[in-house]
């Protein structure tokens, strides 16, 4: 595992930031951690990248515990709330960060242009960071996190100053990182990208997790369906009950939730079969914003 | 370590920090050097004052020392005030932390970095004023290594107290609280010389506790004791007033400040050590 967490929690005063996380990570994948704004996104990764202490837990990076330095130059970081030395040029910046990483000089002499290119500031690296633009400065700070050619870095919120050009350049470069085996934890609440790139999800609310697994699998699950039907009759609300559990029926439209795909002809035999008239049906395969809005929704109740 | 160091030394260059304290500081030394030219020129040129001048260089020679410390005094808390506060107030520290290196070098790196300006800026102050009072009075004040070197150990002492604060106080209530036990030291000082003068042990007293809680002012005191005061001196540190010393500050005094120093910069480094960020 490259990242193993162990009943990490995070205290501030008697609020919980994050509670008692457990979450293990393989390496290769990108990994999305979402939540709602306040959920404890940035806690956890300020955790797992030296940031802040935890109250109590431990957690392992690339089989060492938080805090050790040797792990630390495998791993890169984007900030969320990101800031450069604005009177520093883009190349400057890096070469700093570089130093910081102990890299040698003809590591930065290779490293310093090549991931300038990469985010797309090849000819912006004589530039003051002052004068680069807001996503300008994201793409500098990716850079940073990107020198070392890190085994696992950590990204929070790393397109949220991007166009929609520079976030799906910023996916293609995490889709190569992947490929490359490398190992990415993306912290997001843009559930659209998420969806497109992560293997693995999980979501946190109020400091808890309260799902977390293969992206495919959590969306396998539930589908919508909603159908056109005529004569309905207490017998097939019956047996439509007993498929779905519950379900709204409005004059002859019934909208209800099934929770494997292939229920869906048991669906149309029991209305056929109880004497009704199937006009339409048609079923949407629930979306990890629907994921996420039940999951986020329950929580708050059960609060 | 020396990364940090750099990167606070080029910070301070490339801010315009160290530009705009040498303009002043120019612009402090030639006022002070016409203030020294004319006033010892004219009083050559008055009848019957002739004794008065050589009581007079040395007094040019301790004011000039004591403002210039007080310039490198405001320029080691401004520079400090906000090495982490303010880094931690506008996110940059952010990126460096969860570098591969200990808080401690971040600490100890900025101190490098700020302490090497400073002591530069201070020497050459320092030779700057002790020249000014020779080529326009002809005292000989002599430059001494170790005068040079306190000279320099007053912004260093107030570096280390603000770093202190910086790690724990915002960058706003750190300054506050570095110009204020600055104050403290100077008042204090004034007070024990004033003390000495109307031989009231109570002001001296309040002298040597403030000199505990902020050295920066023992240690001008035992610069200016050393220069003009030392056995062989043809004249007395009393007619200096509150810018002179009538006894001069123990070594232990100095080992104290060295103490003193290291205290806060110890702390500086556990409290940001443990800090969460």
């Amino acid at each position: 595992m490259i990242i193993e967490i162990d009943n990490l929690t995070k205290m501030y005063g008697k609020k919980a930031g994050c509670w008692e996380i457990n979450l293990s990570v393989r390496g290769g994948q990108i990994f999305g951690f979402l939540g709602p704004n306040g959920a404890g996104k940035s806690t956890l990764v300020k955790m797992l990248v030296g940031l802040l202490f935890p109250t109590s837990g431990t957690a392992r990076i690339l089989g060492k515990p938080l805090g050790n330095l040797e792990i630390r130059r495998k791993v890169g970081f984007l900030p969320e709330n990101f800031r450069y030395q604005d009177w520093l040029t883009g190349e400057e910046l890096l070469v700093f960060h570089a130093s910081l990483y102990k890299m040698s000089r003809a590591e930065k002499a290779l490293r310093v242009p090549a991931v300038l290119k990469l985010v797309g500031l090849g000819d912006k690296g004589k530039q003051k960071v002052g004068s680069y633009s807001k996503g300008m400065q994201q793409r500098v700070g990716l850079a940073c996190a990107l020198l070392p050619d890190p085994e696992l870095i950590f990204l929070d919120e790393p397109t949220s100053a991007l166009d929609p050009l520079g976030r799906r350049e910023v996916r293609q470069i995490m889709l190569e990182l992947r490929d490359r085996g490398k190992t990415v934890f993306l912290n997001s609440h843009l559930l659209s990208e998420i969806e497109m790139i992560c293997d693995r999800v999980a979501i946190i609310n109020k400091g808890r997790i309260v799902t977390e697994g293969a992206l495919r699998e959590l969306l396998a699950g539930a589908v919508e369906v909603e159908m056109q039907v005529e004569g309905l009759s207490p017998p097939m609300l019956d047996e439509l009950s007993a498929l779905c559990g519950s379900f709204k029926a409005e004059g002859s439209l019934i909208r209800l939730s099934l929770r494997n795909k292939g229920d869906i002809p048991a669906l149309a035999e029991a209305v056929v079969r109880n004497g009704g008239k199937l006009f339409s049906l048609k079923s949407r395969q629930n979306s990890l914003e629907d994921l996420f809005i039940d999951l986020v929704k329950v929580g708050d109740e059960e609060c | 370590m020396l990364t940090i160091a750099a990167l606070t030394f080029k910070e301070v260059v490339r801010r315009r920090i160290l530009l705009v304290t040498i303009v002043l500081a120019v612009a402090f030394l030639s006022l002070y050097g016409t203030g020294v030219h004319y006033g010892y020129k004219d009083m050559a040129g008055s009848s019957g004052i002739g004794p008065m001048q050589a009581l007079i260089a040395p007094m040019f020679l301790s004011i000039g020392l004591y403002f210039g410390s007080f310039i490198i005094a405001f320029l080691a808390v401004m520079a400090a005030v906000g090495s982490i506060s303010g880094e931690i107030e506008n996110g940059v520290i952010y990126a460096i932390v969860p570098r591969p290196l200990k808080r401690l070098d971040i600490i100890l790196g900025k101190f490098i970095g700020y302490g090497l300006m400073l002591s530069v800026f201070a020497s050459i102050f320092y030779v700057a004023v002790l020249l000014i009072v020779h080529y326009n009075t002809g005292l000989n004040a002599p430059v001494r290594v170790s005068a040079i070197g306190l000279f320099c150990l007053q912004p260093v002492i107030l570096l280390a107290l603000t770093m202190f604060g910086t790690t724990f106080l915002s960058t706003l209530a750190n300054g506050i609280g570095s110009f204020m036990l600055y104050a403290v030291g100077v008042v204090g000082g004034m007070l024990e010389q004033i003390g000495h003068l109307a031989q009231s042990q109570v002001l001296v007293n309040i002298g040597i506790v403030s000199s505990l809680v902020m050295p920066a002012d023992s240690v001008y005191r035992k610069i200016v004791y050393t220069l003009l005061s030392a056995p062989g001196a043809s004249f007395s540190s009393l007619m200096l007033g509150p810018f002179g010393s009538v006894s001069e500050p123990s070594v232990w005094m100095l080992v104290y400040t060295g103490f003193y120093v290291l205290f806060f910069l110890a702390m500086a480094i556990k409290i940001f050590s443990r800090r969460d960020i």
